[in-house]
């Protein structure tokens, strides 16, 4: 049995703010984005979750979902069965199987390849999986400056043309005080030493990347998009270069300099991005990062072009800029 | 004083709130949103389908809501924003809904703009967060 995505769908909140009012603002600021996405005082990971499923499920026979997956690093409640809520507001049939992945961004990944192995689990031709992020910390914090939010949706599909799904390499380990938020804390911390936290995502993505590579034997110059974890501007860019990638194979992917730091959905979206483009018998590898340290590297090959229901570009096009004092305001800050 | 809205009173109107399912009067054919015990169209019918509705509407009137005016449920969002659109909207199937504009335009809001439902948070009381719907231009 072959399981594809046969559709795509994105939300990117409706406010931005340009990195210039952090630099009038505060003199500086410590991430390299263009701009980034900002939450909206009435919006949360939940309520994008929604709106990029009802994108996704444009056109598809909803009663024939029989998985939804979803994740989040901060979902809004700690504890509560959050699919739920998807499942009401999308009218999807109440004897669903759920699965939900949290506390590391590298939990996008997880849901989608959770939703392949519970696609066997089911009748039902389709299953939904749902990665929604707007990571959190306080306005004090370097870490916070490139944070962003995002929400992608993705249908899997059995037997129907699409992306195929290729195969997947995981590579965990130990590394300690890297981004990391303790039990009831809503901000996330950091040692802050970039260098040590560069070598970490430079050794589990590699490990990830090239062991799928290996594992499907195939040479990264196979792939028409290699799409990295986005947690900083430069880091994703120049592993993909010091793996051999071309400029070519990298920068369609590239969505951090418009959103930010989409946590969770990180190379996700740059999966939905490059999907506009893609052709058919394109190859497609995404890989994700999850401080701690955990990457997993999925290969995808291109069937037939997924249909848009929304352009990616007028998504990003769809925008109202913010200064920092209203951006405080968002946030709760002030 | 809010217009407190018990817990399980909320939780009835989840299918209306969240996914806008209305009610079609079998008797007249008319779509009742949100849902009434009898038809407010014929009086008559009190046997009903269950019906999505589209999202999809126009702006029939609206109003600016200025921070004072605010009820407290809504107080964080007026102090955050100065003020909020509250509209009524007419929506593709009929009904008309009282309901908040998100991203307003730049421009300003007319009568007759198109508008399309988004799913957001209307407000948080006793720590549980009340999904539903508000309208967006389209």
């Amino acid at each position: 049995m072959t399981k594809s995505i046969i559709s795509c769908g994105v939300y990117l909140p409706y406010l931005r703010i340009k990195r210039d009012e952090y630099l009038s603002a505060l003199g500086r600021c410590s991430a390299g984005m263009r701009e980034k996405t900002v939450l909206d005082i009435d919006e949360d990971v939940i309520t994008m979750a929604v709106e990029a499923s009802r994108v996704a499920l444009a056109g598809i026979d909803v009663s024939r979902v029989g998985v939804v997956t979803v994740a989040s690093t901060g979902f809004p409640y700690q504890e509560k069965a959050q699919a739920g809520t998807l499942v009401e507001a999308l009218g999807l049939e109440k004897n669903v199987l759920t699965a939900q992945h949290s506390n590391s961004t590298v939990s996008g990944t997880e849901s989608l390849l959770t939703a392949l192995s519970l696609l066997d689990q089911t009748e039902q031709p389709y299953a939904l999986v749902v990665v929604s992020d707007a990571p959190v910390s306080g306005p004090d914090v370097d870490l916070e400056h490139g944070f962003g939010a995002a929400a992608c949706a993705f249908v899997l599909a059995k037997d129907e043309p699409g992306l195929v799904f290729e195969g997947v390499y995981a590579q965990s380990g130990e590394a300690m005080g890297l981004r990391y938020r303790l039990p009831g804390e809503t901000d996330i911390r950091d040692i802050g030493v970039k260098t040590f936290a560069m070598l970490d995502y430079n050794e589990t993505v590699k490990g990830a990347v090239t062991g799928l590579a290996n594992k499907l034997g195939r040479n990264l110059t196979d792939y028409r998009h290699v799409v990295l974890h986005q947690a900083d501007a430069k880091s994703a860019t120049a592993l993909a270069k010091k793996m051999g990638c071309t400029d070519e194979q990298i920068k369609e992917g590239v969505v951090y300099p418009y959103t930010g730091d989409t946590g969770a959905c990180s190379s996700l979206l740059g999966l939905c991005r490059v999907l506009e483009s893609a052709c058919a018998g394109d190859c497609i590898l995404i890989s994700s990062h999850g401080s701690g340290s955990g990457s997993q590297a999925l290969s995808f090959c291109l069937e037939t072009p997924v249909p848009k229901s929304v352009v990616f570009e007028a998504v990003l096009g769809y925008k109202r800029y913010i200064s920092y004092i209203q951006y405080l305001k968002q946030k709760r800050s002030i | 004083m809010s217009a407190h809205i018990s817990i399980p009173m909320y939780q009835r109107a989840v299918p209306q709130r969240y996914r806008l399912t209305g009610k079609l009067c079998k008797s007249c054919g008319k779509i009742n949103f949100p849902p009434k015990a009898v038809c407010k169209y014929c009086l008559q019918g009190a046997s009903f389908e269950d019906v999505r509705l589209s999202g999809r509407g126009a702006v029939y009137s609206y109003t600016v809501i200025a921070g004072g005016g605010a009820p407290p449920e809504f107080e964080t969002e007026a102090r955050c924003k100065g003020s909020y659109p509250v509209l009524i909207v007419e929506l593709e199937e009929g009904p008309r809904v009282i309901t908040q504009m998100v991203n307003p335009p730049e421009e300003g809001i007319a009568i007759g703009m198109s508008v399309q439902a988004v799913f957001r948070k209307i407000y948080e009381e006793e720590g549980v967060i009340r999904y539903g719907f508000k309208f967006s231009p389209a």
